[in-house]
C-alpha cells in the first residue's frame, strides 16, 4: 500500500516546517514535499503603513536575518523617494551587511549543519548538536560562537543593537561609524581568518567521506540567480541580477533588480504558506531557480578578493560548469565568509566610512519601489506599491528560502529515494533527509512573513488517506 | 580561545531579553535598558529579544548572572528564582533558555557563576509596545532589586 512519511518537526532549521515522503505500493519513494505550516501575513497587515515604518517593521519577520530585510526595504524606499543615497551611506549598509552575512552563515555551519557532518549521521540524536560538538571538538565550537559574535559586532557597532537595528532608513542611515567602532571591527579581523581557516581545513578532510552526500544530496539540474556586479563578480548588495543554468552558461543578465516581475514569477501551492518563485519565461515548475550561498559562486565570474578567489578556483572543481550538488552550500558559505572578511578588511580602510554625510531627503517621487539584497540566504526583493502621501497599498516580499522552496523539494525526495524503503524510518536515515533542506539553510519565519508556531508532525500516509505510522521531533 | 581566566573583579551580569514588540514580553529588556542608564558600579546590564550563544561567554566571566524575564506564573511579585545549569541539551541554535546558556559557559568556557531569574509578573503579551500597569510596578520593582543586589555585592 502506497504510504506518506512525514517528518516533522524538522529540526536546526529557523522556523518550522514539515516534510512529506509518498511512497509507492512497492515501497518506494514516488515523490515528497517540503511544506512550511506557519503563516504571517505582513504583506497584508502592512497595508496602509508609511513605507517609512517598513524599515522598522519587516526586521521583526526574523530574529535571524532582521538586517536582510531592513536593508532591503530601505532601498525600496530609496527608490520611493527616488533618491541616490550618500557614498557613505551606501558603503556602511554594504558593511552592515557583510556582517549579516558572517553572522548568519556562521549559525549555520557550526551550529546547524556541523553537527551532522563532522559528529556523523549515526551519531545519536542527544549527542548530534551543537554540545555534541563542543564535547569533541570544543575549540572549533568556542570559535564558531566567536565568529558569529563578529558579525553580530558589527552590526551592533553599526546600528546600535544586534537584533533589529533600527539604523537603515529611506534616504540613507542614521547614524556614522565612529573610530572607535572601526578600531573595535579591526580587532576582530585575525581571529575571523584564522576561525574561517579552521572551518575550511575541517571541512575539506570530511568531502572525501561525504562523496555520497555530495551526490544525492540536492545534486541536480536547476538554474542559478543572483545579483552580479558590472563585470558579472560576486555582489551582495547592489548590482544587477543574473540566471545562469547548470552548464555554467549564463541565460539572462545585468537584468533590473526593480523590474524583477517581468522574468520572476510565483505560483502558490496548495499544502504549504510557502510561495514558489520561479523564472517565469521557462513556465513552472521548469522555471525552478536556486539561490543562495552556492547559487551566487555558480552565478559570480569571480569574487573579487584574493583568498576566496582562490577557494572558488577549488570550489568550482566540484562541478562541470555550475556545482549542482546542494551539499556544497556548507562549503559556499565558507567561501562567502572568507570574502565578506576580506572585504570587510578593505572597507576599514575606507576613510570615507566615518563620512557624517549619511542621509538624502526627498518626498514621494515614485509610487513603486524595489528593493533587493542578497541575503545570507539569498536574493531578497521588497515591492512596495504607495499612494501619494506614502502609504502602502501593496507589499509583496520575495525572500531567499522561498525561492528555493522547489529546489528544497527535489532535494528530499532524491535523498529519500535512496534512504527510505518500505516502513522503516530509522532516526539516521530522517536526519539524512532533514539534512537536505538544512543544506539551503531556510529560514521559514521570512518565508512565510508569519508569526506563530506549529509543532511538526510525520506522518505515514497512505494514497487512501489513512495515516500509517506518525513520527515527530521536539 | 581558552577558558574564562581567573579575575579579582567579575561584574554583576544583568541581561533581560524579551520580545519589545509583544508588550508585556518586552518587560525584561526595558529593566535592563533602565538598569544600564544607572551606570552603576560593576554592573553590566543587556537587553536581548533572545539569549544567544554568544553570550556564553559573558555569562562565564560574570560573578552572578540575573536573568530578567516576564512571567505569568509569578503570582507573588517579582520574584528571584535560583537557576541550574542544564545538563546537557539540545538548543534551538540561535535562541537558549536560560539552563541552557549556562551549560554553554559551563562547557565552552569551563565556567559557570550563579545565576538567578528575576521572574516580574506580566499579564499581556499580545502584539503592541506598550507595557500594562502590572509590568510598568514590576519593571520598577525589579531595577530596586538589582540596586539591592548590586549594593550588597559592592559592601
Amino acid at each position: 500500500m502506497a504510504k506518506r512519511i512525514i517528518i516533522d518537526p524538522v529540526t536546526r532549521i529557523e522556523g518550522h516546517a514539515k516534510i512529506s515522503i509518498f511512497m509507492d505500493d512497492a515501497g518506494n519513494v514516488s515523490d515528497a514535499e517540503f511544506h512550511v505550516v506557519e503563516f504571517r501575513g505582513f504583506e497584508k497587515f502592512c497595508e496602509g503603513r508609511p513605507f517609512s515604518e517598513m524599515a522598522g517593521i519587516t526586521p521583526r519577520i526574523c530574529g535571524i536575518c532582521p538586517v536582510s530585510h531592513l536593508l532591503a526595504s530601505a532601498k525600496a524606499g530609496d527608490a520611493i523617494m527616488a533618491v541616490n543615497i550618500p557614498p557613505a551611506a551606501e558603503k556602511l549598509r554594504r558593511l552592515m551587511n557583510l556582517g549579516q552575512i558572517i553572522q548568519s552563515h556562521a549559525l549555520s555551519f557550526f551550529h546547524l549543519s556541523a553537527p551532522d557532518f563532522l559528529l556523523g549521521w549515526d551519531t545519536p540524536q542527544p549527542k548530534r548538536n551543537v554540545f555534541g560538538l563542543i564535547a569533541s571538538n570544543a575549540d572549533l565550537a568556542r570559535a564558531g560562537i566567536r565568529l558569529r559574535q563578529f558579525g553580530q559586532e558589527i552590526i551592533e557597532i553599526l546600528g546600535g543593537k544586534k537584533i533589529h537595528p533600527a539604523w537603515a532608513v529611506p534616504g540613507g542611515v542614521r547614524s556614522p561609524l565612529s573610530e572607535e567602532g572601526r578600531n573595535r571591527i579591526r580587532a576582530w579581523i585575525p581571529e575571523a581568518y584564522a576561525t574561517t581557516k579552521l572551518a575550511f581545513d575541517l571541512f575539506k578532510k570530511t568531502l572525501d567521506s561525504h562523496k555520497k552526500e555530495i551526490q544525492i544530496f540536492g545534486n541536480f539540474p536547476s538554474l542559478f540567480m543572483s545579483l552580479v556586479d558590472a563585470e558579472g563578480n560576486w555582489e551582495h548588495h547592489g548590482g544587477k541580477l543574473r540566471f545562469t543554468d547548470s552548464s555554467g552558461s549564463v541565460i539572462a543578465d545585468q537584468l533590473e533588480p526593480q523590474k524583477y516581475y517581468e522574468y520572476i514569477s510565483e505560483a502558490v501551492q496548495s499544502t504549504s504558506y510557502l510561495k514558489s518563485p520561479y523564472y517565469g519565461p521557462l513556465g513552472f515548475p521548469e522555471g525552478m531557480y536556486r539561490v543562495g550561498p552556492l547559487a551566487r559562486l555558480n552565478v559570480a565570474s569571480q569574487m573579487g578578493t584574493p583568498k576566496a578567489d582562490a577557494e572558488l578556483k577549488k570550489f568550482k572543481k566540484f562541478g562541470r560548469g555550475a556545482v549542482t550538488s546542494s551539499f556544497l552550500y556548507h562549503y559556499a558559505r565558507l567561501i562567502e565568509i572568507l570574502a565578506s572578511i576580506e572585504r570587510v578588511e578593505a572597507y576599514l580602510e575606507d576613510p570615507d566610512l566615518l563620512s557624517e554625510d549619511l542621509r538624502a531627503d526627498a518626498g514621494i517621487n515614485s509610487l513603486r519601489g524595489v528593493g533587493v539584497s542578497e541575503a545570507p540566504r539569498g536574493t531578497l526583493f521588497h515591492d512596495y506599491t504607495v499612494d501619494r502621501d506614502g502609504l502602502l497599498k501593496q507589499v509583496n516580499l520575495i525572500v531567499a528560502t522561498g525561492q528555493n522552496n522547489l529546489a528544497m523539494n527535489r532535494t528530499v525526495a532524491q535523498i529519500a529515494r535512496h534512504y527510505v524503503h518500505g516502513n522503516d524510518i530509522p532516526e539516521p536515515m530522517l536526519n539524512r533527509i532533514e539534512h537536505g533542506i538544512r543544506c539551503y539553510d531556510p529560514c521559514l519565519s521570512c518565508s512565510t512573513h508569519a508569526l506563530g508556531q506549529m509543532p511538526l508532525q510525520v506522518q505515514l500516509v497512505a494514497p487512501d488517506g489513512c495515516v500509517i505510522k506518525r513520527v515527530t521531533r521536539g | 580561545m581558552p577558558p574564562v581566566a581567573p579575575s579579582t573583579s567579575r561584574p554583576l551580569l544583568i541581561l533581560g531579553y524579551g520580545n519589545t514588540l509583544r508588550s508585556d514580553d518586552g518587560v525584561g529588556p526595558k529593566v535592563a535598558e533602565e538598569v544600564a542608564s544607572l551606570r552603576l558600579p560593576d554592573v553590566e546590564a543587556l537587553a536581548y529579544p533572545q539569549l544567544n550563544p554568544e553570550l556564553a561567554e559573558s555569562v562565564a566571566g560574570a560573578g552572578l548572572v540575573v536573568f530578567v524575564d516576564a512571567a505569568l506564573d509569578a503570582s507573588n511579585g517579582v520574584e528571584l528564582r535560583p537557576v541550574k545549569p542544564a545538563a546537557s541539551s539540545q538548543m534551538m541554535a540561535h535562541a537558549a533558555d536560560p539552563p541552557t546558556l549556562l551549560a554553554l559557559a559551563r562547557d565552552l568556557f569551563g565556567r559557570v557563576p550563579k545565576a538567578f531569574c528575576l521572574a516580574i509578573p506580566v499579564e499581556n503579551v499580545a502584539i503592541g509596545e506598550q507595557l500594562s500597569l502590572l509590568a510598568q510596578r514590576g519593571a520598577s520593582a525589579a531595577v530596586e532589586k538589582v540596586k539591592a543586589l548590586a549594593a550588597e555585592r559592592a559592601g
